[in-house]
């Protein structure tokens, strides 16, 4: 026979179809005599219920996410084309030409000063690509903290302009670039020239900051996007971590504060080719 | 949900690795591939968790970004997709913690959600909807994580086993603990006084 106390363990379990056939029927003969654990099962299939009809987004298209995406990728260091050695040359010779032609072409057209509302925009995104491409070794540092800079710009300038999505994107991708730097700003060429740079993004991101706070409706993503960049450029110029940013997967950074609940009896898990495994979707 | 459809053919898996490992090098052609093949999952993801397209999209530019950028580290161990749906949900439910103030599950003491459709229903269930979110995003984290791959990835217990790479028993466990919990924080707002008498 089983006790009020294990019925009611195993009603979320029984609910998602996750219990033997054999447990199902002993769940199936309490709840027939217990009005207490029927109610609960119904709520219980009230919350699923509720979670799986949250809808799924209405159609999009994919082009104009990618070219947004596009725009803040970081560059690899290296990019390996498996090709023959002679193709490859000639490839690189190609890309190199046809790069230089679409960037005098694009040069042409694009206002340097393009913020993200300007059609033109993902132009200047990409002739600051072909920028950074044709960059000297030496020189790629201070040309991605150049546009990182111009990122926050941006930001202000969206900012100003009611306009939080954009400056928000302007954040992340600021925020994108620094990272993509900060290893290379531990062994710097040009200390003093990096320093300088630096200071300037905080200048920026002070800007940032009061042109966000200037609003009665200031956003507070712009608020913690700024707060983390300010955080990142003290470690970077710190130098604390000796290790570039890594991706969390799982785990949340945040401790958690609350234990486990282990629920008593722990349900078992059954063969796979039960059937009724399958039906969590009550 | 395990659904065959989306069970990738061997072909489908070579092309797929094939893609994965270009991007890995940083060919930008080869990654705009993996996004057109899973961008629909990744937006569904973040949008079940928001409930808004424009910050469902912006979550979603996250999670790719994320992903190229772990890219060299990835190893073709585990699938791709359950890397994706576990990145997915780890961005959308800080998106969520990020929003958290803006809705007080105190202030919604409202009546339970009929089934019928007429406006007042649909924005009832709107709000409903508003506030399971929140509170999944109250969740402890290890409840958080594994509810977020079954309501908002829409995964099955043995697929969220796998994506989270822990025995079915846990994920068993885990939803077990996050359902009870989010049954006590959303309290009447779901269930009304009906169920409470009842």
């Amino acid at each position: 026979m089983l006790s009020h106390a294990t019925a009611r363990d195993w009603l979320i379990p029984y609910a998602d179809g996750m219990l033997a056939a054999d447990e199902r029927r002993r769940i199936d003969g309490h709840i027939a005599g217990c009005a207490a654990c029927a109610a609960e099962l119904r709520e219980v299939r009230e919350l699923n219920l509720l979670l799986v009809t949250l809808p799924p987004a209405p159609p999009t298209s994919v082009a104009p996410f990618w070219l947004k995406l596009q725009a803040i990728l970081p560059q690899r260091r290296t990019l390996r084309i498996p090709t023959f050695i002679g193709y490859r040359r000639v490839g690189l010779a190609f890309a190199v030409a046809s790069i230089a032609v679409l960037a005098a072409a694009a040069t042409a057209f694009a206002a340097p000063s393009a913020l993200p509302d300007n059609p033109l925009y993902p132009v200047k995104l990409f002739e600051e690509d072909v920028h950074l491409a044709l960059s000297a070794a030496n020189d790629r540092v201070s040309v991605q903290l150049q546009q990182a800079g111009e990122r926050l710009r941006e930001a202000q300038a969206m900012a100003a302009n009611h306009k939080p999505r954009l400056a928000e994107s302007s954040l992340r991708a600021y925020t994108i670039m620094v990272d993509d730097v900060a290893v290379s700003l531990k062994s710097p060429t040009t200390p003093k020239a990096n320093k300088d740079a630096l200071h300037a993004l905080r200048a920026r991101l002070g800007a940032v900051e009061r042109e966000n706070a200037n609003r009665d409706d200031d956003v507070a993503a712009i608020k913690q996007l700024v707060a983390a960049a300010v955080d990142e450029l003290d470690r970077i110029e710190q130098q604390e971590s000796a290790t570039p940013p890594t991706l969390v997967v799982g785990e949340q950074a945040t401790p958690d504060p609350t234990p486990v609940v282990t629920p008593k009896p722990t349900p078992r898990a059954t063969p796979t080719d039960d059937g009724d495994r399958h039906e969590h979707r009550d | 949900m395990a659904r065959a459809e989306d069970a990738p053919s061997p072909e489908g898996d070579a092309e797929e690795r094939r893609l994965i490992d270009r991007s890995a090098a940083g060919d930008q052609e080869a990654f705009r591939q993996l996004v057109i093949r899973h961008h629909r999952l990744v937006i569904n993801v973040a949008f079940r968790a928001l409930g808004e397209l424009s910050l469902a999209e912006d979550v979603a530019q996250e999670v790719f970004l994320k992903v190229y950028k772990a890219l060299p580290g990835y190893r073709h161990e585990k699938p791709f997709k359950h890397w994706l749906h576990r990145v997915a949900a780890n961005a959308v439910t800080d998106a969520l913690r990020r929003r958290r103030p803006v809705v007080s599950l105190d202030g919604m003491a409202q009546p339970p959600a009929s089934r019928e459709s007429d406006p007042m229903d649909v924005a009832t269930r709107h709000d409903l909807q508003k506030a399971v979110r929140q509170a999944i995003a109250s969740l402890p984290s290890h409840y958080r994580d594994t509810i977020a791959l079954q309501a908002f990835g829409e995964l099955s217990y043995e697929e969220i086993a796998k994506t989270l790479d822990v025995p079915l028993g846990t994920v068993m466990s885990r939803l077990n603990g996050a359902k009870r919990l989010l049954r006590e924080r959303l309290g009447d707002l779901v269930y009304g006084e009906e169920a409470n008498t009842g």
